[in-house]
């Protein structure tokens, strides 16, 4: 048994590609094609992000509910409904108040509601006799006990009456659907169930338009229908009061008379705002009733009761859709009215705390928003000017604000539903009219801040927008909280930094640094300095540019906590973004900032966003760069490893940032051997601190391979023996531990291995010290698969093999280094060495392989082995019977067309044939050589072409 | 063997210058002869004196003898005999199994040409007095054989000509609600607070449209906890030398809803309309040329909150209680196109 003598210059240049020079740079000139473009929008559409999927779902669904519902009610009058200004947004506005009001679990409940306490006992007696006086309840006023009943029964209960509704209906019992309905539209009066309203309100207009449709449909039939029901005719969407007959006619007036005659204001108004869209049956200008509607509805005295019963007003009128929308400006000022006296009123008067009066206006706020909503929906431009006008815009706004007193709350939402460019155009007087308004409905500061992201979507220009920022800043001045400047100057913010106002920036960092000093910062404003830190880190490309920035830092101090933290990642990220950071200034004030991020750090709760801040401390570490400054530089690397001693990346980050200043510091032939020594030292003195085994074992090996190219021997085989009993902790491990990735061992081992070919072997330990001690403790352990045994052993072959050469494949860049060729040239023993260990390792092979039990995985490493043994001895007796047996083996498992299969069968035929002296094997076939490439955990500077000539 | 009325139209509502018209719907088993079929259409004003400001004699004597105001009758058919085969009177066959015959007649409720001297009044219903029209047809079928009849009621409305012409604004009359106004004892707490109400409200008013009107609140020391409007209708009938009056409630609407708590300090100075509709059977126009009249009042109550008010909870909202504030008005009530 002999080895092969390889001459590996010809067999690179034989088994390479030919080359050429070329003029372009390959990959710098790919155009981004759109085809490429549209491969990764595909990508991104095909991420299956769990919670938008939901989300989508959830929209579909919501859109399929009210599509059905749109499409039941099309045949009867599509032309009332525009479903994307009624029904849609009704329905949205319905889901936002139940979410925004969910309601505890009970419910307290007037007498007034009896309805709904007494256990469900309809009279159930059709008789038409039943006057609807009758339902008068006569005990109203009499019993005022609150009881208390569950929300759930409530909700239960109104359904049930929802279907006896429908039911009676059904049987053509329509006085009890009446009745019923009279009834349900009564628990609106009951006001006691205070933060259940919204809800009840919700469940109570259901009914409503459910009562208003069925009474429409019958009146369209009778229109349609001769008396005995067949269909006579049909009547156009567009029809007009005199398509109606007389005798549907009258059946709808009945309609109105009969809910006319319902004593109480609220059911009464409630009715006959569900039937008003059937008044177009009776007369062609249906609007005048809502006028009248609108004036009926003073009458309610509770402000939760005409608040809401506004909203269902506005609602009802949609169908109408009329041309005017004076009834709703009138409903506004009365709106305002109302709030006014609850705003302005007295708490020790009136008894009414005001937390009492905040919650009613939280109460009353959708029904503000619902109506402001409508007001603006869809007027032509004409209109929208009155509408200002109305409150107190487009005229000479002084006159107009001094006698109407605006409500904050009302101009909040008078802001966020007017158009954007219409804001921008009466801006100035918008302001005046926030500042007039300042009130316990609606922060002022909010209001300020709205119309600052308002603005932005607009981006006034030149002149206006400084004029509007100095009014604003102006206002905003005065303000003592905090809290507020900031919310209002985080507002207007991103205009400041784009149109570059320079000034203002300096008056808003002045002002937020003067309310800061020497105050504790509570939540609210520190998630507003956080934004507004965002904000000016995303504007400022350079970080200098910041320092320079008055106060920026003395803020950036005032934070704490997570804002403090998230800030921190920010300029962080920022930092790292550049080449590399080279300011000392710089980088002792990242250095601080990171040692802030580390503290907060809570290793044993590694949340996604401390991840994020390990990653970017991580990262600054290794974009730090002193030049020169070698020492410096190492001093950093020192302190770092100091201040971050928690996070285990940021070792391994080290221990490369030091190897790779050795490997400057070695080509620089000036500062040698002293700083050198220090940088490898350091990294032996980190390594071991890093936690994982395999990570320190690469590590090893790294720093072995720089101390080797700086020519210090002894140290790299202290390096190699460290990284070979890493290698034995780690074999010695018990397999059960899953995370242990074979297939990073069996690279880390062959890995080794091409280091060891240059390592100078040591004559007292013997050659092949390094692999005998492996075999040893890589022997017994059950939980090593065969493949990988079988990789093991072929790499113990190839290295032999190599290292019996007279010439070595490379050697270490350095000339004080001598070879293992040179050291052991001509010594037999050596070569004996070799052979032995050889010749042990393929004992092994064949029964090592017979273990695997997949059979495809078998016959591959039974190729792989008899492709090292083929490529590593010369051909003798005994190695063409190992060959010719893990042929068979491979025959046996694998399909006989295999690619692989074939070509070994080819290299084993010239390898056998007795004329062919010198075998040509594919080079990639060689383990030994494409060992460095399969590492891909060295540090990328330390490339293996600078240590290594091939 | 039945015998059945029906008339053109389904409302029976039907105007003085115009035809009565409709069916006799006849079921016979077998021929029958007969001595002619006649309709006859009545009207009479029934009278009755109970409670109000009647005293006992005249209780006494209860109902005042009906006067007629309308008998008109028209034979559709001679003497002559009705079977299946008689041609001349059957018109359809409605069923199988008996013998159905239609006769459709049509009379002149008010024949042209004669002077408008004899006013029709229109249906009414009330609680003492009651306008009724009916119709009745008969058949006479000797000595022998019982007579068939049937009789309903139509009703009579005012010709369209006679109707009174919208008023392009309803005349409105002014009023006020304060402690000085009211005749009756109330509550301390309001004679010593104060309060105002004002309003506005039509004298007059179609039958087809709402009723309203405004109202303003002005002040109130106490909370208001209902405004409701009630519209009274007063029946008076001559007996003897003097009229006896009946009034009754016919609607009562409320157009504020107080509860108590919150009126006042939100609603000083807002303005209530009201609105109800009166059902049409329920009133006439009226003359006064019988010994009966027909008036309308509509009456304004305040209700202030009072725990007083919870001890008698069913009052008749006419009565004067301390905690309530009244106006009344005369009201009238019209027809028009």
């Amino acid at each position: 048994m002999e080895f092969r003598a390889r001459d590996y210059i010809a067999e690179e240049a034989s088994s390479s590609l030919h080359r050429a020079p070329t003029d372009d740079h390959p990959l710098l000139l790919v155009r981004p094609s759109s085809n490429q473009v549209d491969v990764v929008e595909l990508k991104r559409n095909d991420f299956d992000d769990p919670l938008r999927r939901q989300t989508a779902n959830e929209k579909n669904l919501v859109a399929d509910v009210q599509d059905a519902a749109h499409i039941s009610k099309r045949g009867l009058f599509s032309y009332y409904y525009d479903p994307h200004i009624s029904q849609k947004d009704w329905g949205s506005f319905k889901t936002s108040l139940m979410q925004k009001f969910p309601a505890s679990k009970m419910v307290s409940v007037s007498s007034i509601s009896g309805v709904i306490i007494k256990s469900a006992k309809v009279n159930e007696k059709s008789s038409t006799k039943v006057h609807i006086e009758e339902l008068n309840d006569p005990q109203k006023f009499t019993e005022n006990e609150v009881k208390v009943i569950s929300r759930l029964e409530y909700v239960e209960r109104l359904r049930e009456l929802k279907d006896e509704i429908r039911h009676a209906w059904g049987t053509d019992d329509r006085v009890t659907s009446l009745k019923l309905s009279i009834k349900v539209a009564k628990l609106l009066m009951d006001n006691s169930v205070s933060e259940f309203y919204p809800t009840l309100f919700i469940l109570v207009t259901e009914v409503m338009d459910m009562l208003g449709d069925m009474v429409w449909e019958r009146i369209k039939t009778k229109a349609e229908c001769d008396n005995n029901g067949t269909r006579i005719c049909s009547l156009p969407d567009y029809f007009q009061s005199c398509d109606v007959c007389s005798d549907a006619k009258e059946t709808c007036y009945n309609w109105f008379c009969k809910i006319g005659s319902i004593h109480e204001l609220l059911p009464r108004i409630y009715l006959e705002l569900a039937i008003l869209h059937c008044s177009r049956f009776l007369n062609d200008q249906p609007f005048d009733s809502l006028h009248r509607l609108t004036m009926m509805m003073r009458g309610l005295a509770d402000p939760l009761a005409s608040a809401y019963c506004r909203v269902y007003m506005a609602h009802c009128a949609l169908r109408l859709r009329p041309y005017d929308i004076g009834y709703l400006i009138t409903c506004f000022r009365d709106f305002k009215i109302i709030l006014s006296n609850i705003i302005f009123e007295n708490d020790a008067k009136s008894g009414n705390s005001l937390e009492n009066r905040k919650q009613l206006i939280g109460l009353l706020e959708p029904a503000i928003e619902w109506i402001m909503k409508c007001i603006f929906k869809g007027p032509c431009e004409r209109q929208i000017e009155d509408v200002l006008m109305e409150f107190g815009l487009g005229t000479t706004p002084s006159d107009l604000c001094g006698n109407l007193k605006c409500i904050s709350i009302v101009v909040h939402h008078l802001i966020e539903e007017l158009p954007a460019e219409i804001v921008c155009s009466h801006v100035l007087e918008i302001i005046k009219l926030i500042e007039g308004s300042n009130d316990i409905s609606y922060d002022q500061s909010l209001n300020f801040r709205l119309l600052g992201f308002k603005l932005y979507e607009v981006r006034p220009e030149g002149e206006l927008l400084d004029s509007i920022i100095g009014e604003v800043l102006q206002v905003i001045n005065e303000y003592d909280d905090l809290d507020s400047y900031l919310k209002v100057a985080d507002a207007y913010f991103d205009i400041v930094l784009q149109c570059h106002m320079d000034s203002y920036l300096a008056m808003i960092l002045d002002s937020i640094s003067r309310r800061t000093c020497g105050r504790d910062i509570n939540e609210n404003e520190l998630s507003s300095l956080q934004s507004i830190f965002i904000k000016l880190l995303a504007h400022h490309n350079n970080l200098d540019d910041l320092f320079v920035l008055k106060h920026f830092v003395e803020i950036l101090d005032v934070l704490h906590g997570n804002a403090r933290d998230v800030v921190n990642m920010h300029i962080l990220r920022k930092a790292t973004r550049n080449a590399c950071i080279c300011d000392p200034a710089t980088i002792q004030f990242l250095f601080e900032i990171s040692q802030a991020l580390h503290d907060g750090i809570d290793i044993s709760n590694m949340r996604d966003d401390h991840q994020q801040a390990v990653r970017l401390i991580t990262h600054f570490v290794e974009k730090v760069d002193y030049g020169a400054a070698l020492e410096r530089h190492l001093t950093f690397l020192l302190e770092c490893r100091g201040a971050f001693g928690r996070i285990n990346d940021l070792k391994e980050a080290l221990v490369h940032s030091s190897n790779y200043l050795a490997v400057k510091a070695i080509k620089d032939a000036n500062k040698f051997s002293g700083f050198v020594k220090s940088c490898i030292a350091f990294s032996e003195v980190t390594i071991p601190s890093v936690s994982a085994n395999m990570m320190q074992m690469n590590l090893y090996i790294e720093t072995a391979e720089v101390a080797l190219l700086a020519g210090l021997v002894s140290h790299a085989d202290g390096l190699v023996d460290a990284a070979v009993s890493c290698l034995r902790d780690l074999v010695q491990a018990d397999g059960s531990q899953v995370a242990i990735d074979i297939d990073g061992i069996a690279l880390l081992m062959q890995r080794l291995f091409s280091l060891l070919v240059v390592l100078p072997g040591n004559p007292e330990r013997g050659a092949v010290y390094i692999p005998k001690s492996i075999i040893s403790f890589y022997d017994d352990k059950p939980w090593i698969t065969p493949r990988m045994r079988t990789r093991f052993l072929c790499s113990i072959v190839s290295l032999s093999a190599t290292l019996s050469q007279e010439k070595l494949p490379y050697h270490v860049n350095n000339e004080e280094v001598p070879g293992n060729d040179i050291i052991f040239f001509g010594d037999p023993s050596y070569h004996q060495e070799l052979i032995s260990i050889s010749r042990s390792v393929l004992e092994k092979l064949i029964d090592n392989i017979q273990l695997e039990k997949h059979s495809a995985a078998r016959g591959n490493i039974a190729l792989e082995a008899c492709n090292c043994i083929l490529s590593s001895f010369k051909a003798s007796e005994e190695t063409l019977l190992l060959c010719s047996k893990l042929i068979e083996i491979a025959k046996s498992c694998s399909n006989p067309s295999d690619k692989y299969l074939r070509s070994t069968i080819n290299v084993f035929d010239k390898y056998v044939s007795p004329l062919i002296t010198k075998i040509e094997i594919n080079i990639t076939k060689l383990n030994i050589l494409s060992v460095n490439c399969h590492s891909h955990h060295g540090h990328p500077l330390l490339s293996t072409m600078e240590m290594c000539t091939l | 063997m039945s015998i059945e009325l029906k008339l053109s139209r389904s409302s029976r509502i039907y105007c003085p210058n115009e035809f009565l018209e409709g069916k006799i719907i006849l079921k016979l088993n077998s021929s029958i002869s007969h001595q002619g079929v006649r309709i006859t259409a009545n009207g009479t004003v029934n009278l009755q004196v109970r409670g109000g400001s009647a005293g006992v004699i005249e209780s006494f004597y209860g109902v005042i003898k009906p006067v007629h105001i309308m008998n008109k009758s028209v034979e559709v058919k001679p003497s002559g005999k009705l079977s299946s085969g008689t041609t001349e009177i059957s018109l359809v066959s409605i069923s199988d199994n008996s013998n159905s015959f239609q006769i459709p007649f049509s009379m002149v409720l008010k024949e042209k040409g004669k002077d408008d001297f004899e006013r029709f009044y229109e249906t009414y219903h009330g609680a003492n007095i009651s306008i009724q029209y009916l119709i009745t047809a008969d058949i006479t079928r000797g000595y022998l054989h019982k007579s068939l009849s049937a009789t309903m009621e139509f009703i009579i409305e005012s010709e369209k000509d006679s109707l009174y012409k919208r008023p392009m604004s309803p005349e409105m009359v002014s009023f006020y609600i304060t402690q000085d106004t009211q005749r009756h004892p109330l509550l301390p707490e309001l004679l010593s607070g104060r309060f105002r109400v004002t309003g506005k409200i039509p004298t007059q008013c179609s039958l087809s449209d709402p009723l309203t009107g405004e109202l303003t609140v002005e002040a109130s020391a106490v909370p208001i906890r209902s405004i409701d409007i009630h519209v009274l209708r007063m029946e008076s009938i001559l007996v003897g030398e003097k009229y006896v009056t009946e009034t009754s409630v016919i609607q009562t609407t409320q157009v504020a809803d107080g509860d108590g708590e919150f009126l006042f300090r939100y609603f000083c100075f807002a303005i209530y309309e009201l609105c109800f509709v009166i059902h049409t059977w329920l009133s006439v126009p009226v003359s006064l040329q019988l010994p009966f009249s027909i008036e309308f009042q509509v009456s304004i109550v305040i209700t202030f909150q009072s725990e007083l008010s919870k001890l008698q909870p069913k009052a008749d909202p006419r009565t004067p209680r301390l905690w309530l504030a009244l106006e009344t008005l005369p009201l009238r009530l019209f027809r028009a196109e």
